[in-house]
């Protein structure tokens, strides 16, 4: 036996679910879209998301080019971002990324990832939800954020 | 004899006045753990301490009174208020203690309140903040064992348990005697498939604390998911010859031994489990031992014996297990109509007026209404799930509690699947891996997908869950006997299953 928040004891998952308020969050992998802090992009819709992340003509606001920071193409975050986002396939999304070399900046682990976001003007990444801090900002898509049902950027 | 009275009095006196003097700073550091514990009272202070150890060697109720003492000695004590909210079982003192925590954060050091605000946004399912001041906090005090603690146990809460294998080997490289580290640490371990892993842990928990029960009920638990049944018996019998009233091992060893087939011997186990249970265990245990006859095709009997822990539930007033009662029913009818109807018994059940709370109702209603949509699939009748689906969707859009959120995916998944929809249908699917009917679908869909490495995985995954669940009980006996596999999980060449899962 184990317990944990909320009195969840592990070996009865019939308490569990009958007895108590159970508040974990039974999840698949979702990313955040992160921003810098200094960035007042609060809200995106799934359209202008897509725009942004093609660099399909989108600034942000404030006129600032748009820098997209990623993972290496084959990591699971970006598998996600392939198929929620770009909705290409692995080849036409390296020919595409070839394109677009100069706005694109490739980082290895997370920590890499934040930081860039918060120094390199316009950046924006993609982070697994469970790493984000409070040095950047979490943007909405269609009005929701990670962990809220019917999020877009969930999955594998 | 007067002189020694006055002398004693006096004694007695300055014990007191020591007792309530405020600490020399108004913050100190617990040499033993670190973290910065902020209160006026060393009294309310040493409450909170014997609270933690307590509820680190798993004696819940005590650690709850310790804290609730330590509040009563310090109303102004914000991170025993915090703690309380997050550990008490009772909704309302849940609520009511986090909101004291917030009124009383001002009088908290600085990182007491990065903890409460993290664990008080996770109360209020403001998940985006609560992760965000969770790292902020591992960020600045991940030296702090008690942080560190806290922020395995939140992950493991969100059954992040690869993700909280990191801080619980952190735990136990910084105090190896840290006994709840080892435990939890080889939950983590067994949820994410690494068995040697969970039980050098296990071995080493079992180590630190050799008179106590609870290390083997944990073995036990861990060798049944691993499916070695026979170990588990073992270590559940060593569980109760160190304490016989410790019950839940009673408990579990009767679900071992329904997970084994052995149907008649799990009935006597539960019995005698129940003739020592509170009533909402003997209810729930009772709908663990109707569910025996289920394993062995007897629904006459299964029927029957549903149907008296139906009205023991009434007669208790629990409400949601009233209606699980005739839900699970459900559940195993081969006549459809005779579902439907049992589920309409449940759901009008749930739609009374009960004293249980909403939390609870709602958690049993998510299951019926899924348990609706898989009926309505399995009788080929799309439009109905689809309707029903949608009364789920309001309901787990309507609800913060991830149960109802789980049936949500279980149910959307099916229904995609049903209409061939698989890539949609996989990514609910996998957001409920721990329910055999999910990982039965998601096998189709991977299937149906062309990812037949991912299929395989989740079939093997299937074929060695080993949960004493009804799901379990109605699908993976069957799937096993179908692929002629085995209860225990195999683990592919090359070690796929680790960077496949999704834990």
């Amino acid at each position: 036996m184990s317990i944990t928040m909320n009195g969840w004891v592990k070996n009865s998952c019939l308490v569990l679910v009958c007895l108590f308020l159970w508040q974990a969050r039974v999840e698949a992998k979702q990313l955040a879209v992160v921003v810098a802090k200094t960035n007042a992009t609060s809200a995106l819709t799934a359209a202008d998301l897509a725009k942004l992340f093609k660099l399909d003509g989108a600034k942000w606001p404030d006129g600032k080019n748009v820098t997209l920071v990623f993972f290496d193409p084959s990591s699971a975050d970006m598998q996600i971002a392939l198929q929620k986002i770009y909705k290409m396939q692995p080849d036409e999304f390296k020919t595409w990324m070839a394109s677009h070399r100069a706005s694109i900046l490739f980082v290895h682990s997370e920590e890499e990832l934040l930081k860039a976001v918060e120094s390199v003007p316009g950046a924006v990444g993609l982070i697994d939800v469970y790493s984000i801090t409070n040095r950047i900002n979490v943007v909405k898509v269609d009005g929701k954020l990670p962990l809220e049902q019917g999020y877009l950027l969930r999955g594998n | 004899m007067k002189g020694i009275r006055a002398c004693f009095s006096i004694f007695l006196f300055a014990c007191a006045l020591l007792a309530w003097l405020p600490a020399t700073a108004s913050q100190s550091k617990r040499p033993r753990t670190d973290i910065t514990v902020t209160t006026r009272s060393a009294r309310a202070r040493a409450h909170f301490e014997t609270g933690l150890d307590k509820y680190q060697t798993l004696h819940v109720e005590d650690a709850l009174e310790n804290w609730r003492k330590a509040t009563r000695e310090d109303p102004h004590f914000a991170l025993a208020h915090i703690l309380l909210s997050q550990f008490a079982e009772d909704p309302t003192e849940q609520v009511s203690e986090r909101d004291k925590a917030l009124a009383t954060k001002k009088f908290a050091g600085k990182e007491e309140q990065v903890v409460i605000d993290w664990l008080s946004a996770t109360s209020k399912g403001q998940w985006v903040p609560a992760i965000q001041a969770m790292n902020s906090a591992l960020h600045d005090y991940g030296a702090h064992k008690e942080v560190v603690w806290l922020a395995a146990n939140w992950l493991v809460a969100q059954q992040q348990w690869a993700r909280s294998l990191p801080l619980y080997e952190r735990l136990n490289a910084m105090d190896p005697n840290f006994a709840d580290a080892w435990n939890s640490a080889a939950y983590s371990y067994a949820h994410t498939r690494q068995f040697d892993k969970a039980f050098a842990a296990m071995q080493r928990y079992t180590e630190l604390l050799p008179g106590e029960p609870n290390p083997h009920d944990s073995f036990a638990e861990i060798s049944r998911m691993a499916g070695k049944f026979d170990d588990a018996l073992a270590h559940y019998r060593a569980a109760l010859k160190i304490d016989p009233s410790f019950i839940v091992s009673q408990e579990g060893l009767a679900d071992t031994y329904a997970l084994m087939g052995e149907e008649s011997r799990a009935r006597t186990e539960y019995a005698t489990a129940i003739a020592k249970a509170t009533n909402v265990q003997a209810v729930t245990w009772g709908l663990q031992s109707a569910a025996t006859y289920v394993r062995e095709g007897n629904d006459a009997l299964a029927d029957l014996a549903f149907e008296d822990v139906a009205m023991q539930a009434r007669s208790r007033g629990f409400g949601n297990l009233e209606a699980q009662a005739y839900r699970t029913m459900a559940m195993y009818q081969r006549d459809g109509a005779k579902a439907r109807q049992l589920l309409d018994k449940a759901l009008a059940v749930l739609d009374e007026e009960q004293q249980v709370s909403k939390v609870l109702l709602d958690q049993e209603r998510a299951v019926v209404l899924r348990s609706r949509i898989y009926r309505a699939i399995q009788d080929g009748d799309l439009p109905a799930a689809t309707a029903t689906l949608k009364q789920l969707e309001d309901l787990s859009g309507s609800s913060a509690d991830a149960s109802v959120t789980a049936n949500f995916d279980s149910a959307s998944g099916a229904v995609l699947l049903a209409r061939g929809e698989y890539l949609d249908a996989i990514m609910h699917l996998e957001s409920d891996e721990r329910n055999p009917y999910s990982l039965r679908n998601l096998i189709v869909a991977y299937d149906g997908n062309g990812a037949h490495d991912q299929a395989e995985l989740a079939a093997q995954r299937l074929a060695g869950f080993n949960e004493p669940t009804i799901e379990q009980a109605l699908v993976v006996p069957a799937f096993r006997r179908n692929h002629g596999a085995a209860p225990v999980e195999t683990k592919p060449a090359g070690g796929a299953i680790s960077s496949a899962r999704r834990m």
